[in-house]
């Protein structure tokens, strides 16, 4: 049949009717995005964008993770610069039970840490350490945030790797609560209902 | 927008006995305390590759679920009508994102994913496969195959494997502001004037057999799901969750005083579940297999899309960059 979307019959379909399979890393690689809801709450892991690069995939993750609610910071970073712990079972402390291997050591320098507290759930951003390696890292992160919550499951990203909003940027959430056109509270219709049964005395 | 239970074709695994008992143990008591299992835990062959196939055809229809509407974004009636349906066309294409990400978790690439679409080794809801001929048609998608789609996805949130639970979370909040825009649609045709009634019933009589198949074949000749519900894969069965989809929406279909093109349609109030008559079965696996009126547009449209941003792609891509799986 012809389509019924005026557009696809001014294209020659057929034309397309040999494709050729997708080659390596047509999709890009992957970012795991961060997203901070509110301000002074911490960074969530949201979930993960394809990109071909960092600025591409800060816009891939606006779209995609602040379309909603209110948002005042989202932050990515390449999947492979992340390095994670195992994860634990509920209940039972990931600290208390691994031991990373040690990893060459560099320049002192910043890195960024994530913990995971429930399975299911999603990573919190909990704070900052300085070392030289990803083991002394996770180490550092073991004797400053390693408190009474079990932690199961713990990552680490050197912070020049990971890609936070600059501060200035903020604004671009703004218009955010303008958008009520896709909330679901905007789409009462009771009344209308009501008045329908109303005058066609339908109960 | 999904349906589960789509496909009848057996999977291809490790059998369950060749299994190392022990991790098999670990796996199956995390699931039955009801923690969630992430990406690195070990699992067996079948619930990898069910979870697969079951996340990845999920996916395949937010993509092709996105064409029956977007048709009718250019001839929405109305700036709001307008504004409202771009923003709900862009959610499900962001939903087919999620979900090829989590499926990705599990370790097949986006590439191969999107490929196996394209070549239709890989399925998707069947509904996507008729057409929207009218914009009573896709108001009919917005409030009812997506109150379908939450039925099911807000039981699959419940499962067991922590990357498609949070995917869910997320989609099925977007989903409220579809169902809502998608009954208030319906709402302003049904109570308007006879031709726009006319238009809504018309619309209703053509989306209703494909409604009854949404959920998949009936629990008596569907293939048996003990493990995979043990599993928590699978979260009910077929036939439950339509009769969970009857009972939320029929009596509100029936309030705006249209009406469902099934004589047999009731509630048996002793029961306390819905009669109807049996779907066409045999229609709905022809309709998966290819021969549906618009299997071949959607796919062509999908291949359209692949050739014409290849370039854009390949210009893209940096020579330096390493795929690695994702992380959750």
């Amino acid at each position: 049949m012809e389509s019924l979307d005026p557009r696809l019959n001014r294209i020659d379909l057929d034309a397309f009717n040999q494709t050729k399979p997708k080659t390596r890393l047509d999709q890009f690689e992957t970012y795991e995005v961060f997203v901070q809801a509110k301000e002074n709450k911490s960074y969530q892991h949201e979930g993960v964008v394809h990109a071909p690069n960092e600025e591409m995939a800060f816009l891939f993750a606006k779209e995609q993770f602040s379309r909603r609610g209110t948002c005042t910071g989202i932050a990515v970073c390449k999947t492979e610069n992340i390095k994670t712990s195992p994860t634990t079972d509920n209940g039972r402390n990931v600290y208390d039970e691994y031991e990373p291997p040690h990893s060459e050591l560099g320049e002192y320098e910043k890195f960024d840490v994530f913990h995971l507290f429930r399975r299911g759930k999603q990573h919190l951003h909990i704070g900052k350490v300085e070392a030289s390696s990803y083991d002394e890292a996770f180490n550092k992160s073991k004797a400053l945030y390693n408190n009474d919550k079990t932690v199961l499951n713990v990552w680490v990203v050197k912070t020049e790797n990971i890609m936070f909003i600059d501060e200035n940027y903020r604004d671009i959430w703004y218009t955010l609560s303008e958008k009520q056109f896709r909330e679901a509270t905007a789409y009462r219709a009771l009344d209308k209902i009501k008045k329908f049964k109303e005058e066609n005395s339908l109960s | 927008m999904y349906g589960g239970g789509n496909t009848f074709e057996k999977l291809q695994t490790k059998a369950l006995k060749d299994e190392d008992p022990q991790l098999l143990a670990v796996f199956e008591a995390r699931i039955e305390r009801g923690e969630k299992i992430e990406p690195t835990d070990w699992m067996p062959d079948l619930y990898r590759k069910q979870l697969i196939r079951m996340i990845e055809q999920h996916a395949h229809s937010e993509i092709i679920g996105a064409l029956p509407e977007g048709t009718w974004i250019t001839r929405a009636p109305g700036f709001k009508r307008k504004l409202a349906l771009m923003a709900k066309v862009q959610d499900e294409v962001g939903h087919a994102q999620l979900l090829y990400s989590a499926a990705e978790t599990l370790g097949k690439s986006r590439e191969q994913m999107i490929d196996d679409l394209i070549s239709g080794k890989s399925k998707y809801s069947n509904i996507f496969n008729y057409p929207a001929f009218t914009w009573a048609d896709s108001c009919f998608i917005s409030w009812l195959v997506d109150a379908g789609a939450i039925v099911n996805q807000t039981a699959n949130a419940r499962g067991s494997y922590g990357p498609y639970c949070r995917a869910l979370e997320r989609i099925c909040i977007e989903e409220s502001f579809h169902l809502k825009y998608g009954h208030h649609c319906v709402i302003h045709l049904a109570t308007g004037t006879p031709i726009q009634r006319k238009m809504m019933q018309e619309a209703f009589n053509r989306w209703w057999p494909p409604m009854m198949h949404f959920f998949g074949p009936s629990d008596k000749i569907s293939a048996h799901t003990e493990v995979l519900m043990k599993w928590k894969v699978k979260m009910d069965t077929n036939d439950n969750m339509r009769n969970q989809f009857l009972d939320m929406y029929v009596p509100k279909i029936w309030e705006l005083g249209l009406t469902l093109p099934d004589p047999n349609l009731k509630k048996n109030e002793e029961t306390g579940r819905w009669e109807y008559t049996e779907p066409d079965w045999e229609e709905f696996k022809r309709v998966i297999n290819g021969d549906g009126p618009c299997n071949a547009e959607r796919l062509a449209v999908r291949r359209m899309a692949e050739e014409r941003g290849r370039w854009v792609r390949k210009a893209l891509l940096s020579p330096k960059s390493k795929y690695v799986t994702p992380l959750a």
